[in-house]
């Protein structure tokens, strides 16, 4: 068989996938999870003393701590299963990245296994994220300096 | 299909209930001086959705709330309002504020009808709150 043919094979044989299921599911899904993070905030906003601006360390930080009981049980893979993106991209998905990471090495001990391998799927996350906040800091920076700006 | 069968129906009541949140869109608390003029100037501001202004001696708290698709010029809209009360009342304290926190706080001063003494307090402390940054 020729590589061409195989090719037509196989793009025959392959299912489409549903693309606009997907979307669906995925917004509907991150939708409800933003939901909760608003419920969070007005939460903190309400009964502590956290303003518009200062309430976003909280709310992550407790998203994340939801995401991370969910791994732990096992149920966040189900709904990652089920809406795709919808779950990875808000914060939760990187809490779930964390922890099942921290969860999988735990068999090869805490410092080998935890230690060395819980920032294997987020690290890239972590590092890109400080890299490009350096450079658009700097960019900032050096328009503010010229005058084109202002902080 | 479960979980979309569990969430389409919470989705529906929830917007239902949004529905029925119309209350009075501006409140003032403290002394009803020239409460007329305020109402005036944040009306002609296209905007504004609701607000809370408590006035008490020489200081006022305006607290508002912006239209939905406003809020992406929030600080920018907050620091225009706070130019066009103090061009107003330029030996007045004036203090605007666009944050949800500040909003509830007022409301919650204007529903409790906090004494004079304590509104002091409560008031200098909503500044310092909003000055806050992390």
């Amino acid at each position: 068989m020729e590589k061409e043919q195989y090719q037509q094979l196989e793009q025959n044989v392959t299912p489409k996938p549903p693309y606009f299921k997907n979307v669906a599911k995925a917004f509907l899904v991150g939708g409800l999870i933003c939901t909760i993070g608003q419920a969070v905030s007005l939460f903190y906003m309400i009964f502590f003393d956290f303003t518009e601006a200062t309430v976003g360390n909280p709310t992550v930080a407790t998203l994340i701590f939801f995401a991370m009981i969910l791994t732990g049980f096992g149920l966040y893979k189900k709904i990652g299963q089920f809406a795709g993106a919808g779950s990875a991209v808000p914060v939760t998905g990187f809490g779930n990245a964390v922890v099942s990471a921290a969860i999988e090495y735990r068999s090869e001990g805490l410092v080998l296994g935890v230690g060395g391998n819980i920032f294997k799927l987020a690290g890239s996350v972590v590092l890109f994220g400080v890299v490009s906040a350096f450079f658009i800091a700097l960019i900032k920076f050096i328009l503010v300096t010229i005058g084109v700006v202002s902080w | 299909m479960k979980l979309l069968g569990i969430m389409l129906p919470l989705l529906v009541s929830l917007s239902l209930l949004s529905g029925c949140g119309e209350k009075e869109k501006f409140i003032v608390y403290g002394s009803p001086e020239n409460e007329k003029e305020v109402e005036a100037i944040l009306k002609e501001q296209k905007f504004v959705d609701k607000t809370t202004v408590i006035q008490y001696d020489n200081s006022m708290l305006v607290a508002v709330q912006i239209k939905p698709w406003d809020k992406w010029k929030k600080t920018k809209l907050e620091k225009k309002l706070q130019k066009k009360f103090d061009e107003k009342y330029p030996n007045k304290d004036v203090f605007v504020s666009a944050d949800y926190k500040i909003f509830y706080e007022a409301n919650k001063i204007k529903r409790e009808q906090v004494e004079d003494n304590k509104l002091k307090d409560k008031i200098k402390k909503l500044k310092n709150l909003a000055k806050e940054e992390t």
